[in-house]
């Protein structure tokens, strides 16, 4: 009999255990949100984790929107529109788009990239990470340059294998030109010409034997 | 060589014999013996708790066994914030929060996994009156208090190392607590999503 009662303590506290280690493990992830704003965007959370899709940058965009004192109504819309993006960016960068990929495609989205453009990014990258390249794409549109220009050449470029040092040296050119008061785009194509014969699969150079390099700034 | 083992037999035969006899018993051994006895029967009478608990026993490891894989498996089903790598940078970058960061520490063989190793950016704000500065943006998941600001008690230039991952950014500096502040070295942005002005970081390798 007592044996029985000792066994049914044993289950309870089992169970508080286990309880406990849910409270904790949830409240690792949302940790920082209020509670209106963690019950707000819990479903949108649940789905995404449902399609395998990861959580954090859910968790994160809701942070940011606290941070900056946002309306929970605000912030459960942005959250859902993140989750919308990232399925969006999932389904361009398919089969295995890694997290800092799919961060980038979904700011891109945000951008106007057409999902189109992030595919051909893929076939065209190969298996090296996208997440400069597509962040360097969103960040030439946000300078002003029309989204298909600015798509139309950063596929190229991958095209004829550029790296990250490539897309980040176009993009502080560009960057320094526009501080100049040159216009986006007439920056985009001057600075292309110092880019592009300098890339391995570039017509006037003979694959890996020439080094991609950082384009000189104009004296 | 047959001296040798004459002389072994014959020392082997010793040594079985020796351990053939038993030792002396003292007197009052048996009843030391007996006294034992009866007290662990005393403490197994029927009714007793250390009983009951020896009998449980196998059922508190079980169900503790139990509890410990469930809270493991809930862990693993609720994603945690990714560890800080490990970085060495001998002499970080300064002043230069755009593309600043210099050193990249690979974190496995995998191409993709090692072109997006974070790398060591350093933010800095001049901000002499503050009494405290973080850098909160998608890096940090725009949690503040994982990034303060140190201030250089001479200049009053606050500054942090941070490790962000190659790609493009968006952070602000949050002053005491509460005042959104952007980067005057940076690249300005317009967030869609909540409609304020945001810093631009953009990180490569090195």
């Amino acid at each position: 009999m007592r044996t029985d009662r000792l066994v049914r303590c044993l289950r309870w506290v089992s169970a508080v255990a286990v309880l406990m280690t849910a409270r904790v493990a949830s409240g690792q992830a949302s940790q920082g949100l209020d509670s209106a704003t963690a019950a707000a965007i819990a479903p949108i959370v649940e789905q995404a984790r449902a399609e395998k899709l990861p959580v954090a940058p859910l968790y994160a965009k809701a942070r940011e929107g606290q941070v900056q004192r946002v309306p929970a109504a605000r912030i459960e819309a942005a959250v859902r529109t993140l989750a919308d993006r990232m399925r969006a960016a999932n389904e361009a960068l398919a089969p295995d788009a890694s997290e800092q990929e799919l961060h980038a495609a979904a700011d891109a989205i945000k951008s106007g990239v057409p999902a189109e453009t992030l595919r051909a990014m893929r076939k065209a990258g190969g298996d090296g990470s996208l997440a400069v390249p597509i962040g360097v794409l969103t960040q030439l549109i946000a300078r002003g340059v029309p989204v298909e220009r600015a798509s139309m050449e950063v596929v190229a470029l991958l095209q004829k294998g550029a790296v990250a040092r490539n897309f980040i040296a176009l993009e502080e050119s560009v960057r320094q030109d526009v501080l100049a008061g040159r216009r986006p785009d007439e920056s985009l194509d001057l600075r292309l010409k110092g880019i592009i014969p300098n890339l391995p699969q570039s017509p006037g150079n003979v694959a890996g034997l020439t080094n991609a390099s950082t384009p000189k700034r104009p004296r | 060589m047959h001296d040798i083992n004459e002389h072994g037999d014959e020392l082997i035969g010793r040594i079985v014999s020796e351990l053939r006899t038993l030792p002396p018993v003292p007197a009052d051994a048996t009843a030391r013996v007996l006294a034992r006895v009866d007290a662990a029967r005393e403490s197994e009478r029927p009714g007793r708790f250390s009983r009951r608990l020896i009998i449980s026993l196998p059922a508190a490891i079980g169900y503790a066994l139990a509890a410990t894989l469930a809270g493991f498996m809930i862990r693993g089903a609720v994603p945690r914030r990714p560890e800080p790598t490990v970085a060495q940078v001998p002499n970080p970058p300064v002043a230069e929060s755009l593309g600043g960061g210099t050193k990249i520490v690979p974190a496995s063989a995998n191409r993709r996994a090692l072109q997006e190793a974070p790398v060591k950016v350093q933010f800095v704000l001049d901000a002499p009156r503050a009494k405290s500065v973080m850098v909160v943006g998608d890096f940090n998941a725009w949690d503040g208090s994982r990034t303060p600001l140190e201030r250089d008690s001479t200049t009053g230039v606050w500054s942090a190392l941070v490790d962000v991952h190659p790609g493009r950014h968006v952070y602000a500096f949050l002053v005491d607590g509460k005042t959104w502040t952007l980067d005057p070295r940076a690249p300005r942005t317009k967030d869609l999503d909540y409609g304020t002005q945001q810093s631009v970081l953009m990180v490569g390798l090195p």
